[in-house]
């Protein structure tokens, strides 16, 4: 490029303990673009906007925005110079009302009071831009607490947008949003780039880049690898690009076939590639086989009739070695009905019964004295404690179980432990004495997973745990799942994504409104039946029906805004091939391979499978 | 150092993670900062006074010092339990284990290890309350025993007609302050004792570990099947048991008991703690950081007293606003700890 770029970060280096997060990474971006930020968890993207945004001080490097240094020395200054960042940790007050948390540290003031009118000016446009995405209605004066989840991550963009920034960071903004949600999203980010802002853009979804990108820059341990424009480049290349290794795209002929087929270069075989590698899991151990073997064993778990807030008389059977999958829409009760088997929450009414036995835990310490282990999906609030050793944290659910008499603990015999669990799911750290903070969050999330082998689980819950991690180690961690049910557990995954369920488990249970309204397995199990599956009660009920994929016509995503516009859209048939329109997947992006492609994994993926897995098949 | 157990051929993980120098990370080490703070202060009062620096005047020196050493020991586990977890009622209930215990004792031998057993049971009943008022009402921690103050300080009133009767058991007072063994009183080794028991405890027991999991995360702690209000629940009933405890050692030492004995206490355990490396925020920190917060407090007060600050007509005030700067600024030493990684 001839002319300095808009934004330039060069030489960049931070280092946290003993991490390096960033090696020297360089960065470059115009205005009025939407500028992808790639990479496998760890690679240090996330650290690089903070030190945009001024949250991470850098040990060094610099900071150019129109050939101004920028040295912050904190978001305030960031947020002067026009930088406003969406994180995926949310920095909402509960307490306040949607309209105080909008204009917190840039309250309008007269005569140095705070000015409510000029409050409500300023921010009730952008709650109004965004009223499709709190279904139809303009939040202000509700408290933040009060919504759910997606549309609190709404409201996070809507304040950074309040800001007017020249530079918008959205860093795994749209993981918790509903598709409507995102399509919103990506209208307001194609007006945004008419207007000259750049946008930066860090997301796990291939296809979500496809849709809105304009450039993607691939970072590797820390390091930026480079910078392609996104519409020139396949996706396989990106992939290949982001893992360092083969394109696995090549690997997938079902899966590329088919994206071929229907709209060549619409994304549609994007990810295709990528979460391949999470199908190792189900792959090394050969679904079929174990699914028809465990039809002959009695169930392990045995669910009836369970009640509880937000659960209405489930009842479900989980076999020793199998994977049942909790699919359906976000939020219709699968983290509920989790957390209620494992004690966590109260049960109304209803029976479990463990090998044949009714069991009743009222704590997840009697629920882990059962057998039974809970992996959660939010790690840093749910499954560890950050701040203390990764000993400790491997240790804490079966610390106990070790101790001589009960009361003294063998620092060596701790650390074996550890170790001998840290090797079976390819944890890397420096030492177990570090804070487990130190580590990247694919490895956090292995820790998460395999701090429960020790207390041998015969059941394991697992709430949406590939949540925000990248695919390489979503698909080391879902090895690791396999491993537990190759030894015998059952285990109950419950997931926002469909194409996850369909890799890993055997059986999958839709759930809508805290029910279980269909059972997919066997040749049925494929994306499109989850969705349609999901979907089709949905209608029913006259909300959420299917809209397009924001992707679905290319990089402008008003193409599909008129399917909002019709309500009488008719269900998708379950039993459609090949890549359905409408039935896009719940995380709007996530691109649909062909039930063909999905029948006959690629011998590629085979053999990766069985690398990854080491073996335990 | 590093230990890698990732497969080869791995794709593209971050390097391993190495660890700074030992150095790097020992002069960000709180204990080390207060540890270092303390020796230096002793070094200035020895060169103010030297009489500072004779051997009996570093046992008496460290006689006092173990008195908060061991009153800290509950509020360092209330404070690691997290949850905003304090424990101010430590003063209040080291006076009632004092004046209960020297009426029971009424200066003979005959009824000490009944009075001591009282004296401690009554100083569980506080915890017990606190524990309750904080895990069953969720009353603040903070609110909860300041309130406790109140209570058990009326109840001595109540008790004791506002003028404490009894005094020491002679063997409770050979056993403080009696030389027991190579010149040491006895409530040094009972200290050292402790240390180790406690240091032990937090760092080689199921309950330590659990204890510290509580306070950086609850959340993490109850899903990873730790009973966390049973922990907590310990932490509040020790911390009034060790309050108690320190409340029988300074009858000890002081032999007659009056109803601000332990009132002191209340803050400096909290500050002894802090200083340590116990972190509010709880789930950090550790007892041989308190301990050293303990010393260094002592010594600090002992050093202003020296050099005759305060008295005459400004009474204590100058000492208190030197002595409130001195642990303003130790505390700002520790605000340069590397920042945790989110």
């Amino acid at each position: 490029m001839d002319t300095p770029p808009f934004l330039r970060m060069s030489g960049v280096r931070k280092r946290y303990g003993g991490v390096t997060a960033l090696a020297g990474a360089d960065f470059g971006a115009e205005a009025g673009s939407v500028h992808a930020v790639l990479g496998p968890n760890g690679s240090g993207k996330s650290t690089l906007l903070k030190v945009l945004t001024g949250v991470v001080r850098p040990d060094a490097g610099e900071v150019l925005l129109e050939d101004r240094r920028l040295r912050p020395r904190g978001p305030r200054d960031t947020l002067a110079a026009g930088v406003s960042a969406v994180y995926q940790e949310l920095s909402l007050i509960e307490d306040f009302s949607v309209l105080d948390n909008l204009v917190l540290g840039v309250e309008p003031t007269r005569f140095g009071l705070r000015d409510r009118r000029a409050a409500r000016e300023r921010a009730l446009p952008w709650l109004e831009r965004f009223a499709p995405a709190f279904g139809g209605r303009v939040p202000a004066e509700e408290r933040v607490g009060d919504l759910d989840p997606g549309e609190r991550q709404v409201a996070e963009i809507c304040k950074a947008l309040v800001r007017d920034p020249r530079v918008l960071v959205l860093d795994e903004a749209t993981a918790s949003l509903r598709r409507a949600q995102v399509r919103v999203l990506f209208d307001v980010v194609a007006e945004l780039r008419e207007r000259g802002v750049l946008i930066l853009f860090i997301t796990h979804r291939l296809a979500e880049i496809r849709a809105v990108c304009d450039f993607a820059t691939i970072m590797r341990n820390g390091r930026d690898v480079t910078t392609v424009a996104v519409d020139e480049t396949a996706e396989g290349e990106l992939v290949e690009l982001m893992s360092g290794g083969p394109a696995p795209a090549a690997a997938h002929p079902g899966g590329a076939a088919a994206g071929a087929a229907e709209t060549p270069g619409s994304g549609a075989a994007v990810e295709a590639a990528a979460p391949g590698a999470a199908a190792s899991a189900r792959s090394a151990l050969d679904g079929a086989d174990r699914a028809d073997q465990a039809h002959e064993t009695a169930p392990l778990l045995e669910v009836e009739e369970l009640t509880g807030d937000r659960l209405d008389h489930v009842s479900l059977q989980v076999r020793p070695g199998e994977v049942l999958g909790l699919g359906g829409l976000q939020g219709q009760g699968q983290s509920e009905l989790l957390a209620t088997l494992f004690g966590a929450r109260r049960r109304l009414g209803g029976s479990v019964r463990l090998f044949g036995r009714a069991i009743r835990p009222r704590s997840p310490k009697q629920a882990v004295r059962e057998g039974i282990a809970y992996v959660p999906g939010n790690r840093g609030l749910q499954g560890l404690a950050l701040g203390r050793p990764i000993l400790e944290n491997f240790a804490l659910p079966s610390v106990g179980r070790r101790a001589t008499l009960g009361v003294a603990l063998s620092k060596r015999r701790e650390a074996a432990a550890a170790r001998a669990v840290a090797e079976r799911i390819g944890t890397r750290y420096g030492s177990l004495d570090d804070p487990v903070s130190t580590l990247s969050g694919g490895n956090q999330q292995k820790i998460v997973v395999g701090k429960w082998f020790p207390t041998e689980p015969a059941v394991v819950l697992m709430d949406d745990p590939a949540k925000g991690i990248d695919v390489g180690a979503k698909a080391e961690m879902f090895a690791v799942v396999a491993e537990l049910a190759a030894s015998g557990a059952a285990v109950v995954l419950g997931s926002s994504d469909d194409r996850e369920l369909v890799e890993v488990c055997d059986r999958v249970l839709v759930l809508f409104e805290g029910r279980i309204v269909d059972e997919v397995a066997g040749d049925r199990l494929t994306e499109d039946t989850l969705i349609a599956s999901a979907m089709h009660v949905t209608d029913a009920n006259g909300a959420g029906r299917p809209v397009p994929e924001p992707g679905e016509g290319g990089p402008t995503p008003q193409a599909g805004a008129d399917g909002d516009a019709d309500p009488d859209g008719p269900p998708r048939d379950p039993g459609a091939t090949g890549r359905s329109a409408g039935a896009d997947d719940s995380n709007a992006a996530r691109g649909a391979e062909s039930p063909a492609g999905r029948a006959e994994p690629g011998p590629a993926r085979r053999a990766q499978a069985s690398t990854d897995n080491g073996g335990a098949a | 150092m590093s230990v890698s157990t990732a497969e080869p051929g791995a794709p593209e993980q971050p390097p391993a993670p190495t660890r700074p120098p030992l150095l790097h990370r020992l002069v960000r080490d709180p204990v080390v900062i207060s540890g270092s703070v303390a020796v230096l202060l002793w070094g200035v009062a020895a060169l103010v006074s030297p009489s500072f620096a004779d051997w009996n005047q570093l046992v008496t020196l460290m006689t006092v010092a173990s008195f908060l050493g061991v009153i800290s020991i509950g509020q360092t586990l209330v404070i690691i339990a997290g949850g905003e977890g304090i424990d101010l009622s430590v003063g209040a209930t080291a006076t009632l284990s004092a004046i209960v215990a020297s009426r029971f004792m009424d200066g003979t031998n005959d009824g000490f290890l009944g009075a001591v057993l009282l004296a401690l049971g009554a100083c569980c009943v506080v915890g017990v309350v606190n524990a309750v008022g904080v895990l069953a009402f969720r009353v603040p921690p903070l609110v909860m025993t300041l309130g406790m103050i109140a209570v058990v300080t009326g109840f001595i009133r109540l008790y004791t007609g506002g003028r404490p009767e009894g005094s020491a058991a002679p063997l409770l007072r050979t056993l403080v302050a009696g030389d027991t063994v190579a010149g040491i009183p006895g409530v040094l080794w009972l200290w050292l004792g402790l240390s180790v028991l406690v240091v032990w405890l937090l760092r080689r027991s199921p309950f330590g570990w659990r204890l510290y999991a509580v306070g950086a995360n609850r959340t993490t702690a109850y899903l990873s099947g730790v009973n966390t209000a049973a922990v907590k629940f310990s932490a509040y009933v020790l911390s009034s048991l060790f309050a108690g405890v320190g409340g029988l050692l300074l009858l000890g030492y002081s032999q007659n008991v009056y109803t601000s004995l332990g009132t002191d206490y209340m803050l400096n355990s909290v500050a002894a703690a802090v200083i340590g490396g116990t972190a509010l925020i709880g789930g950090v920190g550790g007892y041989l950081g308190t301990v050293i917060g303990a010393i260094l407090l002592t010594v600090l007060d002992s050093l202003l007293r020296i050099m005759q600050i305060g008295g005459g007509e400004w009474g204590d005030a100058p000492r208190q606003i030197i002595y409130g700067l001195v642990l303003v600024t130790v505390l700002t030493a520790y605000g340069r700890q590397k920042r945790l990684r989110q």
